[in-house]
């Protein structure tokens, strides 16, 4: 019922945390800037929680609370994947799994000008950084880089959207590369973007030969060698998914093996 | 002066606690909380933009949908689903997430008992123990889906028996021969840093004070402050308990106590 006797800070990093936990106090701490991520507020002199999750702390002097959601939290320097809701004059207007929805403007792609706005479908999946994240405004979004070139952002054709938690997709881009990824990535060849909303998209390449193959099929209509060019892509695309759903809670090991399992059923 | 509970439990004893979050695979957030045989599941979506119509845009807006096990929605549904609204406006952060809408959904799986319609006073003890296992499962589903709050929140059922003996988290057969009883909900026991003492508010620690209390019949007020007191008592003990069910981030984990 009484709170604890005085806990130094040291013990709470790397702890689960639980909404009003008091884990700093800013008087003891004089003459230095403390920078906060997300899930902490300041409430006068200490530091609290306002999520659940597990304390982290960055050298120099960054904190933040590191948990795993279905929604998003804006922030700068995001890269996600957004779904086109609608289209205005100045901005399209881009789902990105958070409280308010982003503006992303029509001239933030590389060489845009008024003459060659792009045109996106309602429905269409954009991969985009997020430039803009204040409280209470609408988040606006980018699809350049830092210096104004394209560098992969834009429109993601064909593929298969899927979504997952926000933590997920933190070990999807966590480098050394994710253990699924590179089990996956072994034996398949496909294309994937994650944004850190946690929507993920997988694309199936199609091998050289294979395309050939599938141009060959489609000047000759011989429907034998179509039906066996084309069941390779779907089918694919769905281990992949399902081998990245099925991930979240598996240690490395755990995560090769259950794609050597896989994918051995498939061959 | 000891009461014989039907079930063998003292008087400050509560039922098992089992408690589950991330259970639904739609809503954003999700807990299932069951207290003995009493089961509420709690789903949270949101935060959604825009506010509902006559509230205040500067403030996320809550909408609390109770659905009960069985029948039409009634005055005590939309009671309850009020309570329940006060009771989540006091514990979330009101200055984050303006203008958007969260909406928690309680659906009463299982509570304790048959219903009866016939007379008017057994309608209301047939939802005796859902209000606080309902609280509990909302407040646990709310942090299952990152809704930035400034503490959390647990409940408790509190029932003055004619003989003025004090009882806690009471069954229906319980409740049907009380006098008097109270909902009571704390804030939780919070882990700190500060040093003991230095955050007192006007004298006493932060988990003494009361968020909710709900009462039906008359007691004097020496038996109400005598509620609260076992109240809180009993609320260290579910504050440790939802705080052991957090460690384990893993989703559908389930923790079972007492």
């Amino acid at each position: 019922m009484e709170t604890k006797a005085s806990v130094s800070p040291a013990t709470f990093l790397d702890k689960i945390v639980v909404p009003g936990d008091v884990v700093l106090d800013l008087s003891s701490l004089t003459n230095q800037t403390i920078k906060l991520g997300g899930g902490l507020r300041q409430d006068c002199d200490s530091i609290s929680v306002m999520k659940a999750g597990k304390l982290k702390f960055s050298k120099p002097n960054k904190y933040w609370v590191e948990s795993s959601h279905k929604r998003y939290v804006p922030s700068v320097e995001d890269t996600v994947l957004g779904i086109v809701v609608d289209s205005k004059a100045d901005n399209f207007l881009v789902d990105i799994k958070g409280p308010a929805i982003a503006f992303l403007p029509v001239l933030a792609f590389e060489g845009g000008t008024r003459r060659n706005i792009p045109k996106f479908e309602v429905g269409s999946l954009l991969y985009v950084r997020v430039v803009k994240a204040n409280p209470g405004m609408n988040p606006e979004l980018s699809c350049t880089d830092a210096s104004g070139k394209a560098a992969e952002f834009g429109l993601l054709k064909d593929g298969y959207m899927f979504e997952t938690s926000t933590g997920q997709s933190r070990m999807l881009l966590s480098s050394p590369t994710c253990p699924v990824l590179e089990a996956l990535g072994k034996q398949l060849s496909f294309e994937i973007a994650v944004g850190l909303n946690g929507r993920v998209w997988v694309c199936f390449l199609m091998p050289f030969l294979e395309l050939i193959a599938y141009w060959v099929v489609l000047f000759s209509s011989c429907s034998v060698t179509c039906s066996m060019v084309n069941a390779a892509s779907p089918s694919m695309v769905v281990v992949v998914s399902n081998a990245i759903m099925n991930s979240e809670y598996l240690s490395g090991v755990q995560q090769q093996i259950m794609v050597e399992k896989l994918l051995q059923r498939i061959k | 002066m000891e009461i014989d509970r039907a079930d063998g439990r003292t008087a400050n004893q509560l039922r098992p606690l089992s408690c589950s979050r991330n259970t639904l695979h739609r809503a954003h957030g999700s807990a299932s909380w069951s207290q003995g045989d009493t089961k509420v599941l709690a789903a949270v979506y949101g935060p959604k933009a825009g506010t509902k119509k006559n509230e205040n845009p500067e403030k996320p807006c809550f909408e609390v949908i109770w659905k009960p096990k069985s029948g039409q929605i009634g005055k005590l549904e939309k009671e309850y689903e009020m309570i329940l609204k006060r009771t989540v406006q006091s514990i979330c952060i009101l200055t984050v997430n303006q203008n958007t809408t969260t909406s928690i959904i309680i659906q009463v799986v299982h509570d304790d008992g048959a219903v009866s319609f016939d007379d008017y006073v057994f309608q209301y003890s047939v939802f005796i123990s859902l209000l606080p296992c309902a609280i509990n499962a909302a407040c646990a589903a709310l942090v299952d889906a990152g809704i930035p709050m400034k503490h959390l929140a647990v409940a408790i059922c509190c029932c003055l028996a004619e003989s003025g003996y004090v009882i806690l988290d009471p069954t229906k057969l319980e409740e049907q021969k009380m006098k008097a009883f109270a909902y009571l909900v704390f804030p939780n026991s919070i882990l700190s840093v500060l040093p003991e003492g230095s955050s007192l508010v006007e004298g006493e620690p932060m988990e003494h004070g009361i968020i909710t209390s709900v009462t039906h019949g008359a007691m004097s007020v020496d038996d109400y402050f005598h509620c609260l007191d076992r109240g809180r008592a009993a609320s260290a003990k579910l504050s440790d308990f939802l705080r052991r069910n957090l460690q384990s981030q893993l989703p559908s984990h389930s923790s079972k106590a007492e």
